[in-house]
């Protein structure tokens, strides 16, 4: 393990573990995505669905309508898939893993093995490319309940995987959605049985370790009639001074009755204080509410990358479903995020609420964008939208572009969105009882998050709270 | 091999000099080879130009008459100073209220100003077709005694006509006016595109009316750029409901300290009017304020879009910036689109927007009701209530009353 590297006390998951990498040849090519299938032993029906995905990028131009701008990548020059040597032969159980990679998940807080995780959450560790261990198995398994790495599930669900993947979100959505498709390596597959209910939390925790190297990791979850699963996703990353591409596609389908809650705490390595290195965080995010009364919920909080650029979307379809979307994305020194969500109501009387909190401090940039777009069909369907910025010095930027279109007479949308800074009475408040400037500014922040922070499962919400604290350590004075 | 839709003459265009003419085809080779723009071009995602004009033209040519012999029809709720405009050419003004000399009104010729920022297609349309306008010019310290209406008269034989021209206003160091855009508008179906320039310099204040006498088959499109000089105000009040098209264009610039902008409007659609706002306010200097506030009643089929833009320079601390939309929508093929948006990059800045969308709250009517007015009424009253509420800021009562007068009348139409 190397330690050299974590100068910068600020981001504490910025090490690299020292492993022997297995990785495909460079480059965006029809060989790679051969080679991909081919070490994930993937049927030949997948082989077909990546290539379909392939053609159809090489039609398709990036998009450039966003606010955060970023140099060309070059698509040739990267590791599509990358894995831990001792990964070639999967190993049968944790006692198989590599030590070095069980030592790394441990530093990073999440012990792998069972009996030391607080009971109640379930993990799937995501290092590069594969999936390292998945816990609790065995009793999740007594329920009727699917948690695996993807490209297990594409071996033993193959009926699942192929009626719901890309159900969501189409091959030829976009391009880095599409990308996703041609080249995706691992990721979570979740499916509750109907009238299940979840019993413990599950969770992703996904570390890019290795240089050179896009991660994309493809997530399906799927909760069958009256079904109920928290989902929880964590990543990390190491310092380096190269910008990474992080391109995922997370797709939800809640089936009648059923309810997903998706929370995220988004930690990527941010790049350093002036801007030099950093994730590119492209994520397509999408849920469908396929049932009746059926409910979508995202939570967010993101705090890491470079540049996020990401908007976790409901698709109400189903008859009185719910849409949910809390975010808090903090940007600091060079970060930008662009984030939002989309609302589109099909059904009648389907409910969205959207409460998107952004903070910049430093010379970031942060934009909400979003849509709500109730249909025709959507009878009595109701929207609230709230977004507030807060920035900090005049260096940085808040935007606000919302998207409102109702098509009905009966649906009632709002939004409001307000812009200001830390109030001074509350600073001059908080310093006249003996709290420094810099706690008195984590404490307010804090409360002008606490909204969405109520909205995290408990263990989550702790960290985060933290996580909120540290992003804008020293951006005050 | 389809028809191409443009049929324009330039002979018909009084060119003065040869480099002109050949200005005025190279900016129309411009713009034909953008086009129209349609819903691809984020500014007119909500209203698809070339959809629309397509599905109602063919064969487009440009207006070169000019004559009118009708009597005008005068308002006479309050005494006011005339201009006349017929077809988009000034014909004759009546500044007798006003002190000699103080108010200037000319000719516009087409291209002696500046376009200071080209936008979009329709401003190379506009510079290669315009057939001039007004050049109106308030004097330092003169407050106009009466307000000023533009009687705005399109004559019965326009169909499948283009009309582009142009204004320029000058409000000087401390004066006032108000000014009354009054739109009147016969059964031709034509299309006009017009570029206005303001320049509002210290001190002044410049109240804008604008105003649509009854419905119209036109297609109108406005594009306003406006600067504001230190403590200067501008208040436009945007009532034009009628034409079959309408969108405005305001890109109003808050240069120096203290200036003000308000934008309201209350408008009221209904069968295949389609109409839309579409506001940006540049902050670009400290303790500048900007107050917009859109308020829409949709009936039948009608499509009313609101895109707001807010943007807040890094040194405009202290900006104070509001913006609200709301839309009532009586009918289930009515439309109602927003993109209020903001980027601001100041931190010391207060600045919010809100923005509803719904229909008429039941409770309200039932509570009317119960009062022993019938339906139709209730409804006319709330929506009334909710129009109303613009005219606050409009302090003239004459002028409140008559707009007041002409909104009545509208709403009695909504069934």
């Amino acid at each position: 393990m190397k330690n050299e590297e974590l100068k910068n006390q600020d981001y504490k998951y910025g090490f690299t573990t020292e492993i022997e990498n297995f990785k495909a040849p460079k480059g965006l090519t029809e060989k790679t995505i051969r080679f991909i299938s081919e070490v994930k032993k993937e049927p030949k029906w997948m082989l077909d669905w990546r290539l379909k995905a392939f053609n159809r990028l090489r039609v398709l131009t990036e998009p450039n309508w966003q606010k955060p701008k970023y140099p060309k990548i070059n698509y040739q020059d990267l590791y599509y898939y990358s894995a831990p040597k001792s990964f070639k032969d999967k190993p049968k159980s944790l006692d198989e893993v590599d030590p070095k990679l069980i030592e790394t998940y441990n530093k990073l807080g999440i012990p792998l093995n069972e009996q030391k995780r607080l009971s109640g959450v379930a993990v799937d560790a995501v290092f590069d490319s594969v999936s390292v261990a998945t816990t609790f198995k065995g009793e999740l398994d007594k329920k009727g309940i699917i948690f695996c790495p993807i490209s297990e599930a594409i071996q033993k669900h193959p009926d699942l995987v192929k009626k719901y993947l890309g159900s969501v979100i189409p091959i030829s959505d976009h391009y880095f959605a599409t990308l996703n498709s041609a080249v995706f390596t691992d990721g979570s597959f979740v499916y509750i049985p109907p009238n299940t209910r979840c019993p413990m939390e599950l969770s992703t925790y996904f570390r890019i370790n290795a240089s050179e190297t896009g991660q994309f990791e493809r997530t399906l979850i799927i909760a069958d009639k009256g079904s109920y699963v928290s989902y929880l996703e964590g990543c990390t990353a190491p310092m380096r001074d190269e910008n990474q591409l992080h391109a995922a596609n997370v797709e939800l389908v809640a089936l009648d009755d059923a309810e997903i809650k998706y929370s995220t705490v988004q930690n990527w390595y941010p790049g350093d204080k002036d801007g030099v290195g950093g994730i590119y965080n492209f994520v397509t995010k999408r849920g469908a509410c396929r049932g009746k009364n059926s409910k979508i919920s995202w939570t967010q909080v993101e705090t890491g990358s470079a540049i996020t650029w990401k908007y976790p979307s409901c698709i109400l379809q189903g008859d009185n479903s719910i849409g949910e979307f809390y975010s808090i994305a903090i940007t600091n020194n060079y970060q930008k995020a662009d984030t939002g969500t989309k609302m589109i109501h099909l059904g009648k009387n389907t409910k969205s609420k959207i409460i998107s909190k952004g903070i910049s401090a430093g010379q970031a940039d942060n934009t909400y964008r979003g849509l709500v777009d109730i249909g025709a069909k959507a009878r009595n369907s109701r929207n609230y939208t709230q977004c507030d910025s807060l920035l900090m010095g005049n260096k940085c930027g808040a935007h606000t572009v919302p998207y409102i279109r109702n098509k009905n007479s009966s649906s009632t949308v709002e939004h409001e969105a307000t812009t200001s800074k830390i109030n001074e009475d509350q600073l001059f408040y908080c310093n006249q009882r003996g709290l420094n400037q810099e706690e008195a500014v984590s404490l307010i922040v804090n409360g002008f998050c606490k909204e969405v922070l109520q909205q995290l499962p408990m263990e989550f919400a702790v960290e985060a709270q933290k996580l909120v604290s540290i992003s804008l350590e020293g951006s005050v004075g | 091999m389809m028809e191409p839709l443009f049929n324009i003459d330039f002979k018909k265009i009084p060119s003065s000099s040869g480099k002109e003419a050949a200005e005025r085809k190279k900016n129309f080779e411009l713009f034909l080879k953008g086009g129209l723009p349609g819903k691809k071009d984020e500014n007119w995602k909500f209203s698809d130009l070339n959809f629309i004009i397509n599905r109602n033209f063919k064969n487009i040519t440009n207006n070169d008459n000019y004559k009118f012999d009708e009597k005008i029809e005068l308002v006479n709720d309050f005494d006011h100073n005339k201009i006349v405009i017929i077809n988009g050419s000034l014909k004759s003004y009546d500044l007798q209220s006003e002190e000699n000399g103080k108010v200037k009104i000319e000719n516009l010729k087409s291209l002696d100003r500046s376009y200071n920022r080209l936008k979009n297609n329709l401003d190379y349309l506009n510079k290669a077709l315009s057939i001039g306008g007004f050049n109106l010019e308030v004097q330092k310290n003169y407050k106009c005694k009466k307000p000023i209406i533009i009687y705005n008269y399109f004559t019965e034989n326009l169909n499948n006509k283009i009309i582009n021209n142009s204004n320029k206003i000058n409000i000087s160091q401390n004066s006032e006016l108000t000014l009354i855009d009054y739109n009147i508008g016969k059964n031709s179906k034509f299309i006009k595109n017009t570029y206005e320039e303001i320049n509002i310099d210290k001190g002044a204040v410049l109240k804008n009316i604008i105003l649509q006498k009854s419905k119209s088959n036109g297609y109108f499109y406005k594009n306003i750029s406006g600067t504001q000089n230190y403590n200067s105000s501008y208040q436009n009040f945007i009532l034009s409901s009628g034409p079959k098209f309408n969108k405005i264009e305001l890109d109003i610039n808050l240069e120096k300290e203290k200036s003000s902008c308000y934008i309201l409007s209350g408008l009221n659609l209904s069968k295949e009017e389609h109409q839309e706002i579409k506001t940006q306010i540049n902050h670009l200097a400290p303790n500048c304020k900007s107050f917009q506030k859109i308020k829409n009643v949709l009936d039948s089929d009608s499509i009313g879009v609101y895109q707001g833009k807010i943007f807040v320079k890094d040194i405009a601390q202290k900006t104070d910036a509001y913006q609200l939309s709301k839309a009532l929508i009586l009918n289930d093929q009515a439309e109602f689109n927003a993109k209020p948006e903001l980027e601001i990059y100041a931190d010391d800045v207060k600045c919010s927007h809100g923005s509803t969308s719904g229909s008429i709250d039941a409770e309200a009517i039932h509570y009317l009701m119960t009062r022993g007015i019938a339906f139709r009424e209730a409804k006319k009253l709330l929506i009334k209530g909710f129009l109303n509420e613009i005219f606050d800021n409009i302090p003239e009562e004459k002028i409140r009353i008559f707009l007041e007068k002409s909104m009545a009348e509208q709403i009695d139409e909504i069934r």
